[in-house]
Formats: C-alpha cells, structure tokens, sequence
C-alpha cells in the first residue's frame, strides 16, 4: 500500500509539474533545484574544462609571456631592419682600382639631400622630384658599382595597410623614372614602410607633408 | 523495487523534457522593437576561504561579470549601492562551500526575493569562490527574482588562472539563459602592440584583460588576423627585412612565412574556413589582391588595375570580397566576387575609406573614413544603403573589427593619447577603453567563438 500511494504522489508530481511547466509556476522549482543539482554533477564532468579544453588559455600559455617587455628590451639595441643598410655605405671605395679616369671615382653623395616629397594620397613625381632622380641617375651611372633602396613612406592619415599601398606606390613611381633615365633595374630596390618610419612625428600637416617621401638608401 | 525503479526513471525524463522547456524560455527578445534592457543584480561573490585576501577572487568575479553583462548591451545592472545590507547577506540556505553539505540547489527564501524585487531587480546573480589545495571552485546561480526560481546553478573547478574564464563562461550561460543567443565572452583580442618599443603582435580577452605577447621579432608586425577556426593567426611582419605574410599556429607557437614574394606582402584575410588566405602583392609591379592556400600554394590573382588594391575582407559565406581601391582616384571600398569578377563600387561618400570589416551576420560592412573629420568608423550595408557614422568626436578611430555576433565592433583611437584599443556596439551608442599599454595599441581583430571540446 505504502508504495501503491508513492508510486501515486510521483506521478501527480509529474503531471502537476508538467502543467506548471507551460505557465512558469512556483512548482518549477522542484524541477530546476533538479536541474541546479545536475549542473554541479555536469560542472565536475567539465573541470578537466578550464584548463585542457578551450584552446585559448593554452595559447597564450604556450609563448610563456611572463616577463615579455623586459625581454624584449635588451636584445634589440635600434630598429633592427633599416639601419644595417645604412652602415652598408662605407663599402662604396672599391670602385678606385679599375678607374683609369683618375678622379671621377666614387663620388660622395648626400642622398639624405635627395630625398623626394609628395602630396597626400599621391604617388606622382613633382617637378622638384625630377630634378633629384636627375641627380640621382647622374650619379648612379657615373658610379656603375653602386646599388641603392628606394624606401617609399607616408604620413599618418588613413590605414596602415592603405598606406604601405601607397609607399609601395611612391617607391616605384621613382624606381621607374630612374630606369627611364637608364638606370639599371637591378641596381634599384623598393620596400615600403608605409607610416611606420616617420621622419618627424606626425603633429600638424607641415610635419605629415615631410613625412610624404621616398628616401634612398645605398645597397651592396 | 523494479517498479519503483521505473518509476524513478520516469520522474527523471520529466526533469529532462522540463529543463528543455525551460530553456526555450526567452526571458529577453533581444530582437523586438520594444526590447528593453533586463534589469539584474550581480551581487559580491563571496570567497571566504581565500587564503589571501590581496587576491581579492569575489571581487574580481564580479567585476568581470558586471563587465560582460554590461558590455552586451542586453541588461541595466542595478547598482550595488541600492542593495543594502539585509540584501548582501547570503540568503538562507545559501551556504559557502562546500555545497555537498547543502540541499543541492538550494533557494532563497521568498522575503529575500522580495527585496530584491523592490529594488527593480528581475535576475538575480550570486556566487561563491573558495580556494584550497591550489584548486580554484566557483559556485555561481541565477535566480529569476519575479518567479521566484533557480534559473541556472553551475560549479566550476580549475586552477587559479582559470578565474576569469570561469567567470566569463559563466556569462555566457547567463546570456544565452534569458536571451536564446550566444555570448562572446570567452572570445579573445589579437592586436599589435608597441609596449617594448617595437610592433609586436598580442593576444587578449576581449574585455582588455589577460594581454599576452605572441611574437618576438623584434621588427614591424602588422594586421594580425584570427583564422575563423581560432586556431591560427595570420600577419604581416618586416623580421627579414621585407613585408612578409606569416602564420601562427597558437597552440603550439609554431610560426611559418606563407608568403615572402619581392616588395608586399600584407593585408592576409582568412577565408570562411579558413583553408585560404586573400592577400596584397605586388610583385607583379603595383599593390594587387590574391587569393593563397594557406600553405603558400595555389597563388591566384583576383584585381588586374594599374590602382592600388589592397585590404581584401570576405563575406561569411565566402563569395564576396570587399576590398580598398583608389581606382577612381581616392581609397574606397569596393566588391568583388570571390574570383576577382563582378568588381563594383560600394561607398561613394567621402573621399577616404578604407579597411573594410565584414560582419558575421553578412549584411554589413565596416570601414574607417575620413567623413565627419579626422577618421572615424562608419558601416554601410551591402548593398550600398544605409550609412551610419558610430563614432564622433573620439580622435582618430580607425581598423574596425566585429564581434562574433554582430553586435559590437572594435577598433583602435588616438582620442587619449594611445593610440588604444576601444570597443563600441553597432549603433554606436556604449563605447569603452579595453587597452591601456604605453606605446601605443592598434589592429585589433576579434577571434570567433573557441569550439569548446
């Protein structure tokens, strides 16, 4: 008899609970503390979760980051792509030995006095601009053994990405006069670095217009 | 006995078959026009058994739970001053741990609900942390205060780190309870940073905690972007002395160039399954837009146009490429089907667009323009209509990114110096600081939801 009336109360629980379930009722509760109790059983089912599961923490533990700016300090004396470049001038003085024509060996040039400036979100070549790749492929072809890099810049309005676009762009707008005038194009690299290596920092437009430019760096 | 055991078993599928209804209960319509944010209390997490009290563990808790419920949009949170003392007091039968000594579940009493009621509060969240034998157990509840009932009880156990992404997990629990939809949370941040002096490519949780530095190349990285799998990430670096593509493999660090072609090498944009990357070359003699397996082979060119092109962004679906062009003579934002065909003009406003972002959803795209002054960020459906300006007067914002659902965006902004990573929500109406590094933050690109396992 006892089970017979248990077997009864479960099953009107049930059906009550089920009733109540449409309606959103006190009786939920019986229900959800159910529920409230799986979830600690299921949480323990994901505790390996916090730690091996979710791909992400393990990443960032993976490049262990402890102690990253401190690290990172000291191994990087200067920027480390551009400036070996400029060291790689020095070599130049070899030239000297084949040269019957005694003087016109390898002659300074201030290429930092060559440097080419454009307008914003323009890649064309101005009148002054000319004058200096003039100059420039002068030079170039009276010392044949000389290479040079054309690093095309930008000032700090718009993208980055947009902007190495445009370096890109400037770089190769002197590349391409240079060869006009018969240089080489071998002896002629490009790189962009967009907005990333201002001459100036990028205050008002009289700074942005100078950070516009192409400079040109000597190459081995 | 085998009846009552069947019988147990029947009472138990009830409690299977109600515990999905109660699921499908929608307590916020997100999407109606008469959506109005959900009142909730988050009450301080208690952690009395935390042997040190500098670690402040409930505090934390709740302030990354407040953050997150705060940050969707979805809820107003009740300030806690309102809550007065009676209210903070655990209710009764609410116990610390361990709750095995506690009927499991166990509810507050009617009187506290009502307390909670009068102080407009229609959820409710409580929690416990404690901390023993280096092993980190939160307790966390939501209760509906007008039922009356336990909406969702969970415990979770790990490590002390693992704090905050219990607390985050937690959140999105809380989200998908009362709206159906799932939360981003647990999603994460990559950006590029110049905290050591040189652009470095960082991962961090998407509420600006937990910031984590990926690379050491001690150069220029640039456009960092997670696979859509949230495996990988992809990005621009100058370590060899020229703007190479390289992919991360985040779980075991690995890193490897794709795409060290001469001149450019920029812009990677994973495609939907992340099996392809579209990319900015120009080797062929001008910036132009290329799709590339992300193993390096396979290279195919999409754009043929003496202009720049560059930025590619794809639609979800994997058949539409958004892109920069100055073609007609300045930066806008132009699509293309998926094989370079179809090319056409999407925003005509402004002479300054770039960057385009395309939403998870599909129906819009973001970009940076220079319309409104300085740079801001604007979205535009696809179809060309619908323009919106989300930020003015913020500095210069620009390089926005979506969020997995659609309904935020990230972005980086000179407004305070930085410049620094902010986050604002698709109308444009909530916006906040998520980085604070000295150096500047940039590039910020939200990863998808982790597949959890």
């Amino acid at each position: 008899m006892l089970k017979k009336s248990s077997v009864w109360l479960v099953v009107l629980i049930s059906i009550m609970s089920i009733a109540f379930i449409a309606t959103g009722c006190a009786k939920k509760q019986v229900v959800k503390e159910e529920a409230a109790a799986k979830p600690v059983v299921e949480a323990k089912k994901e505790e390996p979760k916090p730690t091996p599961a979710a791909p992400a923490p393990r990443v960032e533990a993976a490049p262990p980051a402890p102690t990253p700016r401190v690290e990172a300090a000291p191994p990087a004396p200067t920027p480390p792509a551009p400036a070996p470049r400029v060291e790689a001038a020095p070599p130049a003085p070899t030239p000297r030995v084949e040269a019957a024509p005694p003087a016109p060996t390898p002659e300074p040039i201030d290429l930092v006095s060559l440097r080419i400036q454009f307008a914003f979100d323009d890649y064309s070549l101005s009148t002054k601009s000319k004058e200096n790749l003039e100059k420039l492929a002068a030079w170039m072809s009276k010392n044949s053994r000389e290479k040079i890099q054309i690093e095309g810049h930008t000032c700090d309005i718009g993208t980055n990405e947009y902007n190495l676009a445009l370096g890109e762009r400037r770089a190769n707008s002197a590349k391409k006069y240079l060869e006009a005038l018969g240089v080489g194009s071998a002896r002629v690299s490009t790189i962009s670095y967009g907005e990333e290596r201002p001459l100036v920092p990028n205050k008002e437009e009289a700074e942005r217009s100078k950070n516009r430019r192409d400079e040109f760096v000597k190459t081995r | 006995m085998k009846k009552s055991w069947f019988i147990f078993l029947f009472a138990l599928l009830l409690v299977g078959v109600s515990a999905e209804f109660l699921r499908a209960k929608v307590y916020i319509d997100i999407r109606s026009p008469s959506f109005r944010k959900f009142p909730i209390a988050i009450t301080p997490f208690k952690s009395p058994l935390t042997p040190n009290e500098d670690m402040k563990l409930g505090e934390r808790v709740t302030d990354i739970l407040s953050n997150d419920l705060s940050i969707s949009g979805f809820f107003a949170l009740i300030d806690p001053k309102s809550f007065g003392e009676s209210i903070v007091k655990p209710p009764p039968g609410v116990s610390p741990l361990p709750a095995e000594q506690r009927p499991a579940g166990t509810l507050p009493d009617f009187g506290e609900f009502r307390s909670w009621a009068n102080i407009g509060a229609e959820a409710l969240v409580m929690g416990e942390i404690a901390y023993k034998d280096r092993s980190l157990t939160m307790e966390a509840r939501l209760y509906d205060v007008v039922q009356r009932e336990l909406i969702i009880g969970k415990r979770y156990i790990g490590e002390i780190t693992d704090l905050s992404r219990m607390a985050h997990r937690f959140a999105d629990e809380i989200v998908f309870a009362l709206t159906g939809e799932q939360g981003f949370f647990q999603t994460k941040i990559v950006f590029v940073s110049k905290a050591t002096g040189n652009k470095e490519i960082y991962v961090m949780d998407f509420d600006g905690r937990n910031v984590n530095q990926i690379t050491r190349h001690q150069s220029i990285c640039l456009s960092p972007r997670f696979s859509p799998d949230g495996t990988k990430v992809a990005f621009t670096s100058y370590k060899s002395g020229n703007p190479d593509i390289y992919i991360k493999n985040l779980p075991n660090g690995e890193e490897r160039p794709i795409s060290q072609y001469p001149g450019l090498n920029i812009s990677p944009a994973w495609s939907p399954d992340s099996q392809r990357l579209a990319l900015t070359l120009s080797k062929d003699g001008n910036p132009e837009i290329y799709i590339v397996n992300q193993d390096g082979s396979g290279l195919l060119r999409l754009t043929d146009n003496p202009a720049i092109d560059v930025s590619p962004a794809w639609s979800p679906d994997g058949k539409k490429i958004a892109f920069v062009s100055n073609r007609q003579g300045n930066p806008q934002i132009y699509i293309m089907d998926a094989d370079g065909k179809n090319v056409q003009r999407l925003t005509f406003e402004g002479n300054y667009n770039t960057h385009p972002a395309w939403s998870p959803r599909g129906d819009r795209i973001a970009f940076d323009s220079a319309i409104g002054g300085g740079r801001n960020i604007c979205t535009i459906h696809r179809d060309g209509s619908d323009f919106r300006i989300l930020t003015a007067n913020l500095g210069r914002c620009e390089m926005p990114s979506w969020s997995p659902d659609g309904r935020n965006l990230v972005f980086s902004s000179n407004r305070d110096g930085g410049p620094h990573i902010f986050l604002i929500d698709a109308e444009g109406t909530r916006i906040k600081k998520l980085t604070f590094q000295r150096g500047g933050d940039i590039y910020p690109n939200w990863s998808p939801r982790f597949k959890e396992k």
